[in-house]
């Protein structure tokens, strides 16, 4: 059998024994980089669903959210993005384990997982 | 105020994989921001694994796209039907990204060396029934992929593991059929050298 074909079977038997996807997880800076990445669309394509709608769903609120939450202002002021100016994005899309510890907050979650 | 409803997607004891999905596409579409993060959380590990395995080693690739999967995603995400669970059509859109940068990658100039043809006496007798160890095969296929130079790689994954034949290789890529054959025999026989020179 010539080389091409000796090496074009042992590319087949090959790959069709090796599953090449490993057990490797993706960083929680990525989960953070991909989820500011969402909001970021999200909220450039119009309104997100107002906080207290999140709660209402059994979503939990971190505390900066809590406080817009019960803060007396209109819905859509609680429909805008806060994880776009919030400290805890900065940090949790630079650091593996940001030193950010309050619940109810997806950066946090992230580093948990 | 009545108790919450469980949050949408949230997998819960009697809740079927795809109840769960089709709650979590619903309160992503009603743009519930904890929705989307629970999207992400639960899905970056298995979209990462795949691209990871299908770039290796180039990394710095692998975050843009796990990325630009999720952007797609959740483009596209009125558009899911359920039919597949949502890790399945997630990976499909990850597939077409895989394959959009395999094409970018062979539609560029062919730079690459011509095979040594003293280096051709090189076989692979018997090597794989020598490697009864799955663990010990995986890894040593992923070091020898990633030891070849990036087109040869691009050709050897999207071939053989992700089996496009050569002509829809060649059609995608803007190459002829035979420049793709071409390419492939000298991708298995640098893969074969670099196998046979690896522990």
């Amino acid at each position: 059998m010539s080389d091409f074909f000796y090496s074009e079977n042992f590319m087949e038997q090959l790959s069709a024994r090796v599953e090449l996807r490993g057990a490797v997880k993706a960083s929680s800076r990525l989960k953070s980089r991909v989820y500011s990445a969402l909001m970021r669309a999200e909220a450039a394509s119009g309104a997100l669903a107002s906080l207290s709608k999140c709660r209402d769903a059994g979503r939990a609120l971190c505390v900066w959210e809590k406080l817009v939450e019960i803060a007396p202002v209109g819905e859509r002021a609680k429909s805008l993005n806060f994880c776009g100016v919030c400290h805890a994005r900065v940090l949790g899309e630079r650091f593996e384990s940001p030193p950010i510890y309050w619940s109810g907050c997806p950066y946090v979650d992230f580093g948990k997982a | 105020m009545g108790t919450p409803e469980r949050p949408a997607g949230q997998r819960g004891t009697g809740e079927s994989p795809e109840a769960a999905d089709a709650k979590l596409v619903a309160a992503i579409l009603r743009r519930d921001r904890k929705a989307t993060a629970e999207f992400v959380g639960r899905y970056a590990d298995v979209v990462y694994a795949y691209i990871h395995s299908r770039l290796t080693p180039r990394a710095d690739l692998v975050e843009d796209l796990v990325q630009d999967v999720f952007l797609a995603a959740w483009k596209g995400l009125a558009g899911f039907q359920g039919v597949s669970s949502l890790e399945a059509w997630l990976l499909g859109i990850a597939r077409h990204k895989v394959e959009d940068h395999y094409r970018s990658r062979l539609s560029a100039p062919d730079p690459l060396d011509e095979v040594d043809p003293d280096s051709r006496h090189v076989t692979l007798d018997s090597t794989l029934d020598a490697l009864i160890d799955t663990a010990r095969l995986n890894e040593k296929a992923a070091r020898t992929l990633a030891a070849l130079p990036e087109a040869y790689r691009v050709a050897l994954l999207w071939r053989y593991w992700e089996k496009v034949p050569a002509r829809e290789m060649a059609e995608r890529s803007g190459k002829t059929e035979k420049a793709v054959e071409r390419l492939l025999y000298r991708a298995r026989e640098q893969f074969r050298l670099k196998w046979a020179g690896m522990a």
